[in-house]
């Protein structure tokens, strides 16, 4: 083997192997949008399907009420007919000295060999089974019933009196692909998501917001000021990033308690502005700024808010749109804290993820109203993620390397 | 920059001193005003006792420096205007969040959202005219004249937006509506509170003021530094560090949410870490016969060399949820990150499009784990569930292909003890993934190139420049991503909240820590209980961390 061709394999394989990856990691996402627009007897499915289809039916003179299609076989074509009856007993018959060869009738159209009061019989398989007269080409023949069946009468829609006989479970019915973006106004009614869309959205905004204000005055100060203490402060602001939130998941309640903040969403916004970990990265880019540029401002008689406000500020977009970007995924997905702090029974206080939670049992049995819902919840970071995919990216590196 | 001198007011800067004496005046004023209010605070009987306390020390505490600080201000000495300064702002802060509170400022976050999303769109509107200003940065180095209309035009945009949108959100009549809460001395008094310290606290920051109390540059910086800090420091203490300790302390009280505290010393603790193990006589002898069981619920049973043991637990749950959570952390971890690791060598090798994948597969972090929970929650689905079904696909083709005789195994996946802990591992592993391949393609692209071109030169195969080189070079971010994932996996909870219902699962099989210590403190409210384990959980967190930050110093210290 050339190298050449090694390394065209090698790649090749590399594709195969992100491809299956970017599949498994994809798939789930779009299982949730093409469900969301399913309607609800298309979820439940067997096989499961991706795309939503809905069932086609038809007005056939005759029939007050529009009847489903179903591809049917008419003597080996497949043809598309309108299911009239669904429920329609069938005997199968068959002669007594040739049981192979089997003939399928409605019951309530064979009557008895020999009228009902002296029904003929015949012995099959050493057993006496009464006969029936089945008519075949035009032959009455006296036969034996073997098994029953259930099938459906399928009229042609063109000519309703060109009718045939078939079991309605092994038939085909005729599809469409469908959309049903009615689900997500329903879902909006249902569960009252257009009200917790709007708390998501203003306690998120509340939060990037007020965590920007403090993390960038907080980070300057310990950037680029100095005062007793700085260094100690900062070093217990470091070891608080590793505090898990559980820690103070109880003392918080209770505090919440004491100021009477519970069941409101000033508990979900003031309290989390304040971020040790914004601080610590405003921080670590603050201090790669040049201090050259600073002392030329002071020397000119500008104060330490103009420092901030016309040099830090424009300089350390990629930073700011960093912190902005964590803070927004952490308040817009934030789950335990409102579990813990907003009544689940005071709708008009819940965030999306609090909705979620609810609608999981009220609408357990229509997976494309839940669906919808997850997909309220997630389009919205997903659509800030596309925008600020780098700031992601570099976020995550500069946190990971440096620490 | 040259024109930032601002304007000073002509009354303060003629007479500095006689201003000087105001603000001694007023410090000596708040300090016997403290004075009274401690005797105040013991006067009224409905506060409770710890607040008397808290708020006595506070008070002394502000008496004790503003009283210094009238004193050293006709002393000129610079340790009376810090310390002017400090109980002012300070002052000033406790008056406004006291005033925001009685009038109900922070509550009325609320209605609020009534409103809110009347706005919305200009908001949006908001934001255009943010991207039509950043547009002219386009034009900043040729064409001045365009940067100025594109700038003008956004910050346009942007104001009159913003004017619409605080009508739209009806912030005219919520002014109005505080303007009437005005009706007792509480907001009147905390309003006169905010006024006057705020005009102390400004007339001791004048120029002038500074230079009369022989300010330097350095105590400039210092006072800079401490305002700067100070609204995330009192954030942090108010929100952080208070409940930090308080918590701290609940842990050593019986504590139900509502009623008194007792102090029960480690009792708490001792429930949760009490275990016991006896030998038994006979491998099915009952528990009962071995140790006291009004104490003790029988935990597990193992046997060493012939001879049968027992183990007892006090909190059976407790330890129950320790060794679902343990084994969480040792199925979840690996899961999400092995794979990373081979993901990121993969996309680290210069093909077009990996910077497509790296973003795919970035995805399934940032949505909401409540959101995947619920796909996921059908996907598992026993009978119509993709996943059931992909096995059965599999299975029939391996049964066609090699002619065997697998049986579709029909997993329950979520009502099943055996699998529920093991689909919470699949989906978390699912969604983390992608982070930690980021991380890691970070440390793999800090790898200096020639480390490899030298192997390459020395002879050194792909597998052993993986070995040799990738492998001890990724150490350190490999340290980090595994600390990182298995502190996030051992705080598992709104997965198994969403996911298996109830969330503690069959048999108890996914009752994880932080689950048993919602039900302890927010389903039965033992908050005090719930607190130590809280601690106990903390305890191994911070064992994890502080060996995460030893490697990452020894390696900076090697590296």
């Amino acid at each position: 083997m050339s190298n050449r061709t090694s390394t065209y394999l090698t790649n090749a394989l590399a594709y195969i192997v992100l491809t299956a990856f970017a599949f498994i990691m994809v798939f789930p996402f779009l299982f949730m949008f093409f469900t969301s627009f399913k309607e609800p007897k298309d979820t439940f499915r067997y096989p499961p399907r991706m795309l939503p289809r809905q069932t086609l039916d038809v007005t056939v003179a005759g029939y007050d009420k529009p009847l489903p299609l179903y591809y049917v076989d008419d003597n080996g074509q497949q043809r598309q007919y309108a299911l009239a009856e669904s429920s329609i007993k069938i005997g199968i018959f068959a002669a007594p000295d040739k049981l192979e060869t089997k003939y399928e009738r409605p019951i309530k159209e064979i009557k008895p060999t020999g009228g009902f009061m002296n029904q003929k019989k015949a012995t099959v398989n050493g057993k006496e089974e009464p006969l029936f007269d089945v008519e075949v080409d035009g032959q009455t023949i006296p036969m034996v019933k073997t098994n029953e069946t259930i099938f459906g009468k399928f009229i042609d829609p063109a000519s309703p009196d060109k009718t045939l006989l078939q079991n309605v479970r092994l038939s085909e019915p005729v599809e469409k692909l469908t959309a049903h973006p009615e689900n997500y106004t329903e879902v909006v009614e249902l569960q009252n998501m257009g009200r917790s869309l709007t708390n998501t959205t203003m306690v998120t905004l509340a939060v990037v917001l007020g965590t920007l204000l403090t993390s960038v005055i907080g980070g300057y100060a310990f950037a680029r000021l100095q005062f007793p203490g700085r260094d100690q402060i900062f070093l217990v602001y470091l070891g608080t990033i590793m505090v898990p939130f559980v820690v103070l998941i109880t003392p918080l309640y209770q505090l919440m308690v004491l100021i009477g903040w519970v069941d409101n969403m000033a508990a979900l916004i003031i309290p989390w502005i304040f971020s040790a970990y914004g601080t610590f990265l405003m921080r670590q880019f603050f201090i790669t700024i040049p201090k050259e540029i600073e002392e030329a401002a002071l020397i000119d008689g500008a104060s330490r808010f103009q420092i901030l406000w016309y040099i830090f500020m424009p300089a350390s977009t990629p930073a700011l749109a960093t912190l902005a970007t964590f803070t927004f995924l952490y308040a817009w997905n934030s789950f335990f804290w409102p579990l813990v702090i907003i009544n689940t029974g005071n709708e008009a206080n819940h965030v999306l993820t609090l909705s979620l939670n609810v609608l999981r049992g009220r609408a357990s049995d229509s997976p494309n109203l839940i669906l919808a819902g997850a997909a309220i919840s997630i389009i919205p970071p997903m659509i800030v993620f596309i925008l600020a995919q780098r700031f992601f990216v570099e976020s995550v590196t500069s946190s990971g390397v440096k620490g | 920059m040259t024109t930032a001198t601002a304007a000073r007011p002509d009354f303060v800067q003629s007479n500095p001193v006689l201003w000087l004496n105001v603000v001694a005046g007023w410090q000596a004023f708040v300090s016997l005003a403290s004075l009274a209010g401690i005797y105040f605070i013991w006067q009224s009987p409905t506060t409770p006792y710890w607040l008397q306390v808290l708020t006595t020390i506070i008070l002394l505490l502000a008496a004790a420096a503003s009283g210094a600080s009238a004193f050293f201000i006709p002393r000129r000495q610079h340790v009376g205007r810090v310390l002017s300064l400090a109980v002012n702002y300070l002052g000033f802060v406790a008056c406004l969040i006291g005033a925001a509170q009685a009038l109900g400022i922070f509550i009325s976050f609320n209605d609020l959202a009534n409103t809110f999303g009347n706005g919305l769109p200009f908001l949006f509107i908001m934001f255009l005219g943010y991207l039509v200003s950043a547009f002219g940065d386009r034009y900043e180095d040729n064409q001045p004249a365009k940067e100025k209309m594109f700038r003008q035009a956004g910050q346009l945009i942007m104001l009159v937006s913003l004017v619409i949108f605080l009508f739209a959100i009806n912030v005219l009549s919520g002014l109005l509506a505080l303007a009437q809460r005005y009706d007792s001395p509480m907001p009147f008094g905390l309003t006169a509170g905010v006024i006057f310290f705020a005009a102390a606290m400004w007339l001791m920051w004048q120029q002038t003021l500074a230079e009369t109390m022989n300010a330097n540059n350095s105590s400039t910086e210092m006072l800079n530094g401490y305002l700067f800090l100070s609204p995330n420091l009192l954030g942090f203490l108010i929100f952080f560090g208070g409940p930090l300790l308080f918590s701290f302390y609940v842990s050593f009280t019986d504590w139900d949410a509502f009623g008194t505290k007792n102090f029960v010393g480690l009792d708490n603790y001792r429930r949760i870490i009490n275990l016991t193990i006896v030998g038994l006589a006979s491998p099915d002898q009952r528990a009962a016969d071995v140790f006291d069981i009004k104490v003790y619920d029988e935990l597990t049973r193992f046997s060493i060399l012939g001879s049968g043991y027992v183990i007892g637990a006090q909190d059976k749950l407790f330890w129950l949820s320790l060794r679902n959570t343990l084994l969480f952390v040792i199925m979840a971890v690996p899961l999400s990150v092995i794979p990373a690791l081979l993901l990121a060598n993969i996309l680290n090798s210069k093909l077009p499009g990996m910077k497509i994948y790296r973003a795919i597969y970035f995805i399934p972090s940032i949505a909401a784990v409540v959101g995947i929970a619920l796909i996921w929650q059908l996907l598992y689905n026993a009978t119509i569930g993709y996943i059931n079904y992909a096995i059965l696909m599999a299975v029939t083709l391996i049964n066609t292909v090699f002619n065997a005789n697998l049986v579709d195994p029909q997993i329950r996946w979520l009502s099943d003890s055996r699998t529920a802990m093991l689909s919470l591992v699949i989906m978390s592993a699912w969604q983390t993934m992608g982070f930690n391949t980021v991380l890691f393609l970070a440390g793999l692209q800090n790898i200096p190139r020639d480390l490899y071109e030298a192997a390459t030169v020395d002879g050194a195969n792909k597998m052993q420049q993986f070995r040799f080189i990738t492998i001890p070079m990724l150490a350190p971010t490999t340290f980090f991503v595994l600390t990182t994932t298995t502190i996030q996996a051992m705080q598992l909870f709104d997965q198994v909240f969403i996911l298996i219902n109830p969330p503690s699962g069959p048999n108890n099989s996914t009752l994880t820590v932080v689950l048993y210590l919602y039900q302890n403190g927010f389903q039965r409210f033992q908050q005090g209980y719930a607190s130590a384990i809280a601690w106990v959980l903390f305890a191994g967190i911070f064992g994890l961390t502080l060996l995460q930050f030893q490697h990452q110093r020894a390696s900076a210290y090697e590296g």
